[in-house]
Order: structure tokens, then C-alpha cells, then sequence
């Protein structure tokens, strides 16, 4: 095993960056919140969701967080009458993307938190790292 | 005068503080991973009572087993303060308390030993 402190620095970047790639999957729902199908009658986006999985790192000895699935939410789709609409079926009813804005700005906030707490952890692990060498100077 | 193990004990404690820190950066990684169950190393006066000779690594191959390593010394918290829906039972606010009492505890660490060479090399070279 490394030294602690390396292995927690390397563990909180692996967190930073399936914080980011969480964050990426909120931003493409979020923008893709009203996006119809291409054709007539044709399924609209459907919102993607993150799942992630810790996994031993063999050359670290430790366990680093990664991204397990980016799947796709299987919830039914909003379906709105709107017959002028180029996704309209030939009744007129458009089916809208199971995006809920709400949810997806919780899951952002809670996402930015997370990051913040590894942000947290690195810039402490750095602190500790200081301390230590500060050991070797001012010793006047 | 007994012969004094002030630096041998810190670097100890340095050890376990920077041990107890890799797994805070542990639970707070996995914060959001489903059926994480967040770890804690036993506390430093057990490492120290169980403190025993261990088997000297002699080839770089050799997987040392301290007392100090994480493997040895993670141990399932029981005190998480909550566990949520998905298993989860990494608290943000309790990791972050646990990481400033690691910060505090390594400060008075360094402290203690950057004073403590202090004095050694004010009698050393008076």
C-alpha cells in the first residue's frame, strides 16, 4: 500500500470524478428537459441515471469510487395534447421526456455537495502533507 | 533516565492519523454508493496496546502488515449516524467532523515533535 495520504488524495479525485460525471448526466437531462422524438409519435429522450460502485484498486490497496451504469429511467412519459406539435401522433398527443426538473436540480445540488466534501478531503490531505514538511523547516 | 520514546510514539500516531484520514476519504468518495457501509480505523489506544513485534519485509514483494495499515484496522463503524434508503451510511457532516479532528489531533502531533526537537537540540548544542 502507498503512503495514506497519497492514497487519500488519490481516492478523493476518483470521488471528484464521479461527482463530475454525475454532474454531466443531470446537465444532459436538465437540457434535454423538453426534447421530443424525431418523427411523428417517436418515444422523446428519456432520463438518464448514474449508479456508482466502489472497487479495490489492486496497485493502491485501497478502494476507489467509479461510475458502475449509466442507465436509463424506464418511468412512462409525460403525454401532453398539443396536435400543432412536429412530435404529435396522429390524435395529437406528444410525448414529453420523464425529466422532472425539480428532481434533477435536488440531484444537483446533492451532487455539488459531494463534490465539495471531496474538495474537502483533498485540500485537508494537503494541510496534513504540510504540517509534516513544515516539521523540517523552522527550526531556527 | 529511562530512554524516551516521544518520537517513536508520534510518528506512530502521525500514522494512524494519516490511516484515519484515508479511510474518511474513503467513506466520503463513496458517499453516494449504494450499500456502502462507512469505515473507521479502532481507536489509537488500542493500536498501541495491541502493538506487537510483526514480520519484517525483507523483499519489496512482501505485503507488510503493521498495526498501522488499512486493511488491519478498518473496522465497521457502528456509530454511522444514519443509514439511508440505499444502504448508504456515509454522513457528510460526521466524516467532516471526524476529518477537522484528524487535522487537530496531526496539528498538536507536529507541534509536540517540532518543540520536542526544539528542546533536544537546544541541550545538544548548549
Amino acid at each position: 500500500m502507498i503512503d495514506p495520504l497519497q492514497a487519500s488524495l488519490r481516492i478523493a479525485g476518483a470521488g471528484l470524478e464521479a461527482q463530475s460525471t454525475r454532474l454531466r448526466v443531470v446537465s444532459e437531462n436538465l437540457a434535454n428537459a423538453e426534447s421530443t422524438g424525431p418523427t411523428p409519435g417517436a418515444d422523446p429522450y428519456s432520463r438518464k441515471t448514474i449508479t456508482f460502485e466502489g472497487e479495490m484498486n489492486r496497485a493502491l490497496g485501497v478502494q476507489l469510487v467509479h461510475v458502475k451504469d449509466i442507465g436509463t429511467d424506464r418511468a412512462p412519459f409525460r403525454v401532453e395534447h398539443d396536435p400543432g406539435n412536429p412530435a404529435a401522433d396522429q390524435d395529437g398527443f406528444v410525448k414529453l421526456p420523464n425529466v422532472n426538473v425539480l428532481m434533477e436540480m435536488a440531484d444537483m445540488r446533492e451532487a455539488n455537495r459531494s463534490y465539495e466534501a471531496n474538495l474537502q478531503v483533498v485540500k485537508q490531505t494537503r494541510d496534513l502533507v504540510s504540517m509534516t514538511i513544515d516539521l523540517l523547516k523552522s527550526q531556527s | 533516565m529511562g530512554p524516551i520514546h516521544l518520537f517513536d510514539i508520534a510518528s506512530q500516531q502521525a500514522r494512524w492519523l494519516t490511516v484515519r484520514q484515508t479511510a474518511i476519504a474513503t467513506n466520503i468518495s463513496n458517499a453516494n454508493t449504494p450499500g456502502f457501509a462507512a469505515l473507521d480505523v479502532h481507536p489509537f489506544q488500542d493500536v498501541m496496546n495491541r502493538t506487537q513485534l510483526t514480520m519484517a519485509a525483507t523483499n519489496p514483494g512482501h505485503i507488510a502488515l503493521g498495526p498501522t495499515d488499512l486493511p488491519s484496522n478498518a473496522a465497521k463503524a457502528s456509530d454511522a449516524w444514519e443509514v439511508t434508503r440505499s444502504g448508504n451510511s456515509v454522513s457528510l457532516e460526521q466524516e467532516m467532523m471526524k476529518a477537522g479532528d484528524v487535522n487537530r489531533s496531526f496539528s498538536l502531533n507536529t507541534g509536540v515533535v517540532k518543540a520536542f526537537n526544539r528542546m533536544l537540540l537546544a541541550s545538544v548544542k548548549s
